[in-house]
């Protein structure tokens, strides 16, 4: 019989391929925090941004929630993640940010530096 | 080269832990700044960022490039022209010098590492937070999740994995800093048919949020180290108990309690063994003294949250009278590091006493407020200047608050020290559960120590008389020293109370109540003298104590005159005011109307 070690490796490459069939290897992945401090700051509203541009036929996106990385004052942040660059994390983001980042940084590649935590 | 505050294209990190800039880490780093120059590469290129300790001394000095996370060891002065080359202008990293480093919290780094604030962090307990969704136990799965579990319940005896935490040198973070496998031996040695495991998520401290911020960002880890302690200790169940307080952090730890079932992680024959083991949710009502370890069994009971004597300590009678392993949840996130990355690396980390890295939530008077995970041994001036960003708007620094209600005020003097058990508390603060505040010029101390002991007083569960009466009787003199009405003799009274109180208590909440009293009368004595003998709050704070009056500079606009709720301000227009002092009830509006800066507060 398969020893816990053997099926916990087992676990992790099923575990892997449901999250990279749920889009894992888009071009970007794009997290909102989601922690009690960030909904308080407003994440929710800028996950339902994200969410709605996806439902009406934004692609290439791998949306996902986190939790709090523990930078209180500058939430609510988002971080867009691309293979083989930094990954980029906005700060303080709102709706109407989180609507321009779509526009610019997921669609076309522009970051926008003046919101970027550095 | 200089410049910070800019996103680069790639980032090197220099790890400045002690063993590394001991070596050649500080020339190389010149070294690295003249090449870039040559071959014109800006800070917005390459940003040159430093760490804190990496942990991986023994192949220092470390470099890492980002994107990528490539990990150079050994690195010498000679090898900085190739790494530049080759990687940083090619982008093809120098095989030949990376190192395979698979530590659970690179993964962290990867997405945070180029950001100040979070580079000289080291994230241990918190290594998945903020990187994972808590809600997808895939995700925890894919960061090696349930490996520990496994790896204990395939190779180790409950003896070894005892041995492995008491190597490790953990202590527990949830205040007291017991070592964690010596407990958990006397737990697993002590007889008794049944045994639980409780996790302490109550988190009483006011400005502490670490506890709740592991559960939200990755319940996972909390459960795994639980499964892996009732094995040790050889309990089928534990217990979570967390405050109602905390909705989303129970909605998270349930969803994940019933993922893990799912996988086979909880419940019967946990992973096809024969160990058994799952986990309830217990809701506490947010009482401070529950988070006690006795008044919490006693809760978990059915019973009023009150303390009893110790002995006999939980490991030997504990809930239901039987033996009882409760540890701190950021205790519990520790325990798979320890098992996958192991325990003499854990070890390696920190002082000589104290293990590994401590999760500090960092508020008040500072620039980047948040949560900050450092190894022990860092200093309070590293965290409050290369992690915090010092004070803002100019102000100065006036004190430190650590360890919450429990802890104490250090004042400038003693920003050097650093941040382990033994150390604070000789510097005459506590550890606690890690809450820190920055304290500037701006606030007043005895008010701040006023703010404490009211907390604590109001949450005496009144079981024993010195923490009752004595706590009640203190903030009486404090209250009346902010408004005033201080008398002389008051500070001694204050000292002897609260030495009693500390000596006589039953439990922690009185031993540690009179903490911020103490250590700001004996560091800032003479703020207390000055309230009492001159009538005076120089920080400003005290509103009973400050007089407003009207300077030279009064051009007799009237504004003043209109907001004054009391009609306290008298004065014809274009002609200087007057502020009857009987009357004033010192509310600070009329400074506000006043666009002059003529008012003065004083
Ligand atoms: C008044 C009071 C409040 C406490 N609150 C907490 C708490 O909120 N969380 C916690 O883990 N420990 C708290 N403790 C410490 C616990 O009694 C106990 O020492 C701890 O849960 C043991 O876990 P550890 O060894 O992992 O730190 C409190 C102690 C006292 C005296």
């Amino acid at each position: 019989m398969a020893t816990p070690i053997e099926k916990i490796k087992t676990k992790r490459a099923e575990a892997l391929n449901r999250i990279i069939s749920k889009g894992y290897l888009s071009t970007k992945r794009v997290y909102v925090g989601m922690a009690t401090c960030e909904i308080a700051a407003g994440s929710k509203e800028v996950m339902a941004v994200f969410k709605e541009n996806i439902n009406n036929g934004l692609t290439d996106v791998y949306l996902s929630q986190k939790g709090c990385a523990g930078r209180c004052n500058l939430e609510p942040t988002v971080e867009v993640i691309e293979e083989g660059k930094i990954p980029v994390k906005y700060g303080k983001v709102t709706p109407d940010m989180a609507k321009e980042i779509i526009e610019k940084h997921l669609k076309k590649g522009e970051i926008i530096d003046e919101w970027v935590i550095k | 080269m200089k410049k910070r505050n800019v996103r680069a294209e790639k980032t090197i990190t220099f790890c400045n832990g002690p063993g590394c800039m001991h070596l050649e880490s500080t020339k190389i780093i010149d070294a690295l700044k003249q090449e870039l120059q040559k071959r014109d590469l800006s800070y917005k290129d390459v940003k040159i960022t430093i760490s804190g300790c990496l942990g991986m001394c023994e192949q220092g000095p470390i470099v890492i490039v980002n994107p990528g996370y490539i990990i150079y060891g050994k690195v010498k002065l000679s090898d900085v022209s190739q790494i530049v080359e080759e990687h940083i202008i090619k982008n093809k990293p120098v095989v030949r010098l990376t190192i395979e480093q698979n530590h659970l919290y690179n993964r962290f780094f990867r997405v945070f590492g180029d950001i100040d604030f979070f580079g000289k962090q080291m994230r241990i307990a918190l290594r998945n937070c903020g990187i994972i969704d808590p809600e997808n136990i895939d995700d925890y799965l894919s960061v090696r999740g349930y490996e520990a579990l496994a790896k204990v319940l395939t190779d180790l005896t409950p003896e070894q994995v005892i041995e492995q935490i008491k190597i490790s040198g953990l202590r527990g973070r949830g205040g007291a800093g017991f070592p964690t496998g010596l407990k958990w031996e006397f737990t697993r040695k002590a007889a008794g048919d049944v045994k639980y495991v409780i996790c302490n998520a109550d988190e009483g401290d006011p400005g502490a949020f670490m506890d709740r911020s592991a559960i939200e960002g990755d319940p996972h880890s909390v459960i795994e180290g639980i499964i892996i302690g009732g094995y040790a200790i050889g309990a089928t169940e534990g217990k979570v108990y967390i405050r109602a307080e905390y909705p989303l952090a129970i909605k998270r730890l349930e969803k994940a309690i019933k993922d893990a079932r799912e996988h086979g992680f909880l419940g019967k024959n946990i992973l096809g063994t024969d160990f058994s083991f799952d986990i309830e949710i217990r809701l506490g009502a947010g009482a401070f003294v529950c988070g006690e370890e006795t008044a919490l069994i006693h809760s978990i009971e059915g019973s009023r949250g009150m303390p009893r004597p110790r002995p006999p300590f939980p490991s030997v009678s504990g809930l239901f009278g039987k033996p009882t392993l409760i540890n701190n949840v950021e205790t519990w996130t520790n325990i798979p590091v320890i098992i996958l990355d192991g325990a003499k690396w854990f070890s390696s980390i920190g002082t000589e006493k104290s293990k590994g890295t401590k999760v500090f939530a960092v508020a008040g008077k500072i620039k980047n407020t948040g949560l900050v995970e450092v190894p022990m041994g860092t200093t309070l001036r590293e965290i409050v200047y290369d992690i915090g960003g010092g004070i803002p708007n100019g102000k100065k620094f006036k004190a430190i608050q650590t360890g919450g209600p429990s802890g104490g005020c250090l004042p400038e003097a003693y920003l050097d020290v650093p941040v382990d058990y033994e150390s604070l508390s000789k510097a005459g603060s506590i550890m606690g559960s890690g809450g820190m505040i920055v304290i500037d010029e701006d606030s007043c101390m005895v008010n701040i120590a006023r703010f404490f002991l009211e907390f604590t007083q109001n949450e005496s569960c009144g079981k024993c008389t010195p923490c009752r009466e004595g706590t009640k009787r203190m903030l009486e003199i404090l209250t009346r020293i902010v408004e005033g009405k201080g008398q002389s003799g008051d500070i001694e009274k204050l000292e002897r109370l609260g030495e009693t109180i500390k000596k006589a208590s039953l439990c922690g909440l009185g031993q540690s109540a009179p903490n911020p009293v103490l250590s700001t009368i004996k560091n800032f004595r003479h703020e207390y003298e000055e309230h009492i003998n001159d009538k005076k709050c120089t920080a400003g704070e005290c509103q009973a104590l400050l007089s407003y009056t009207i300077s030279d500079k009064c051009i007799g606009c009237t504004a003043c005159k209109k907001v004054c709720p009391v009609n306290a301000i008298t004065g014809q227009v274009k002609n200087k005011h007057i502020i009857d002092q009987q009357k004033c009830i010192k509310c600070g509006q009329c400074v506000q109307a006043c666009k002059f800066d003529a008012i003065v507060k004083g």
